[in-house]
């Protein structure tokens, strides 16, 4: 479990607090989505889980927050990365070796994981983003997809409790988006694993996360199931996050009395609910 | 006019990654290249402004072949906007980014001087922010500014939205929006379908360096084979309006053809209202 306790923090440079007052529990194996605003909050916000706040940028930190019951501010960084994996918005600068099992085998060896094990989750994680073909390969061949599934790889095969993702398909065309969040929404059923992805792509986290969390201006105005979050689709756009299409058009006609259900979260939902308003 | 006659282009002699590629983009054009990673998009970009030159056929700017022209004259007639602005900008302040392509062709005058006042005015920027700390959205519209301050005839941008939020992708397309009513041709490589259908009025598909359709908008988008072909999803109402095409018998006209959601609403409120 995440728990914020009334979390604010002020970066040391900065003038004014960027989160305030957050309070939010994150329950085990949950998918969550974050978005919001650019500068609302949300990176901090995971920044805050990782432990990179306060462990590597310093500022003015209120509150409590606990991950797997420890505490953030009285755990080291490397105790934090025992339980929390990261993968950054810029896939190169994450990158520490030039071959794909190299970058993979850096973590386990500087995790200390046993010599005798290693191989098993080399083997695991290549399986785990369907990758196999790729051990061999050197990272500067790959394109962002294949990248970005080999962070991931690097990641998982340190079998953290959460995962944090900053926008991890940013750079990635629509098929390979929908590829990197397969994968993670299983990966994280079959282990119980905690996800946590900040993305602008509110289609996709839609469609894939159990809860979504709208950051804007520091604050958490909304933490919920999408279903419960996006029926909101005007209140939404008024904070400039934009509702997938399919839902906003099955709230407008929920405006206009065509519609009775909840709100939608993807074309299928919303083309199977009109065919039921057509029939 | 930007002409591709059976171009064939390589990084490495052994391996083409554009095969036999063939388009007109007529001035004035607002053209939007999809397709997935790799597909070819980013290096008929390169091949347009002239950063790459093909290996078989021509691309003609303006009846010229790339070959025969200078990189310095290309880049005057073709603003580039890259996926990243922080490979665009270099200057310590944004009144300097603005004025960096003048000074580098030796021409800040009065009218230079004047015509970026009025984009920091449009843009709402601070002259004398340093653009490195002004958030990824901002940096993105310095970088757009400091291309059409130049005003060149035709605008290329690569993934221009990548990273940006709803309002900031609406602000930047708003204003390319813009220069092209004012006649600006604009070439867009855009992974994002509901930025393509919203603002592209031609869609040029790709898959594995190859043309595999070329048309209007929802003409493309609503090609199921061409969507096979490419990969790419439609935007969404579009997808939903294919779906109720496969699954209802007599569904009506304008629901079948619907690409937007207020579309979608109002021929759904008129088969309520029983209007067919």
């Amino acid at each position: 479990m995440i728990q914020f306790n009334n979390f604010s923090f002020k970066y040391r440079e900065g003038i004014e607090p960027v989160l305030y007052n957050v309070s939010l529990t994150i329950p085990d194996a949950t998918f969550v989505g974050i978005t919001g605003a650019a500068g609302s909050g949300k990176s901090t916000l995971t920044y805050a889980i990782n432990g990179i706040i306060p462990h590597c940028y310093p500022g003015d930190f209120y509150g409590e927050v606990f991950v797997e019951g420890l505490d953030t501010v009285e755990s080291t960084l490397t105790d934090i990365s025992m339980l929390v994996g990261s993968v950054c918005q810029d896939i190169d600068s994450q990158m520490v070796s030039t071959v794909v099992e190299d970058e993979i085998l850096y973590g386990l060896e500087n995790f200390g994981v046993a010599r005798s094990e290693i191989p098993a989750r080399v083997d695991e994680a290549l399986d785990a983003m369907g990758i196999a073909d790729l051990r061999e390969r050197s990272i500067d061949s790959l394109s962002g997809g294949q990248k970005q599934k080999v962070a991931l790889a690097s990641v998982i095969a340190l079998h953290p409790r959460v995962l944090v993702l900053d926008e991890p398909t940013a750079e990635l065309d629509p098929a390979s988006s929908l590829a990197v969040f397969e994968l993670l929404a299983r990966y994280a059923h079959e282990h119980g694993t905690t996800v946590v992805v900040v993305e602008q792509k509110i289609a996709l986290l839609s469609d894939y996360a159990d809860m979504l969390v709208i950051v804007d201006d520091g604050h958490i105005r909304f933490a919920d199931s999408p279903e419960n979050v996006l029926a909101h689709s005007d209140e939404l756009l008024a904070l400039g996050v934009n509702c997938p299409r399919s839902t906003t058009l099955m709230n407008e006609l929920s405006k206009r009395g065509c519609y009775s259900g909840p709100a939608v979260r993807n074309v299928a939902q919303a083309t199977e609910a009109l065919m039921e308003v057509l029939a | 006019m930007i002409e591709f006659a059976q171009v064939t282009a390589s990084y490495d002699d052994d391996l083409a990654v554009l095969h036999d590629v063939s388009f007109t983009i007529n001035d004035g054009d607002f053209v939007a290249f999809v397709g997935t990673n790799g597909a070819g998009k980013s290096t008929t970009m390169r091949l347009i402004n002239g950063l790459l030159k093909p290996s078989a056929g021509e691309v003609l700017i303006d009846k010229m072949p790339t070959t025969q022209l200078k990189t310095s004259e290309l880049a005057r007639k073709m603003g580039f906007l890259f996926q990243n602005p922080d490979r665009q900008i270099c200057c310590n302040t944004v009144r300097e980014e603005l004025l960096f392509g003048f000074s580098v062709q030796g021409e800040v005058g009065q009218a230079e001087l004047d015509r970026v006042d009025a984009l920091i005015e449009q843009f709402g920027f601070n002259p004398d922010d340093e653009p490195y700390l002004l958030n990824r959205g901002t940096r993105q519209l310095l970088a757009l500014a400091s291309i059409i301050v130049m005003e060149p005839p035709v605008v290329i941008l690569d993934e221009p939205t990548t990273g940006l939020d709803y309002r900031e992708c609406e602000k930047v397309m708003g204003i390319v929006r813009q220069l092209n009513e004012g006649g600006t041709t604009v070439v867009m490589v855009c992974h994002d379908m509901e930025v393509v259908g919203d603002f592209a009025q031609r869609v040029i598909a790709m898959t594995a360096g190859q043309v595999v359709a070329d048309g209007p908008t929802f003409e493309v988008l609503r090609n199921s084979e061409v969507l096979k072909a490419a990969h790419i999803l439609p935007p969404q109402i579009t997808e939903i309006s294919l779906a109720l095409n496969q699954n209802c018998a007599q569904l009506p006209l304008p629901i079948a053809q619907a690409n937007t959601v207020d579309e979608m609403v109002c021929a759904l409120v008129d088969v309520e209202k029983g209007g067919f």
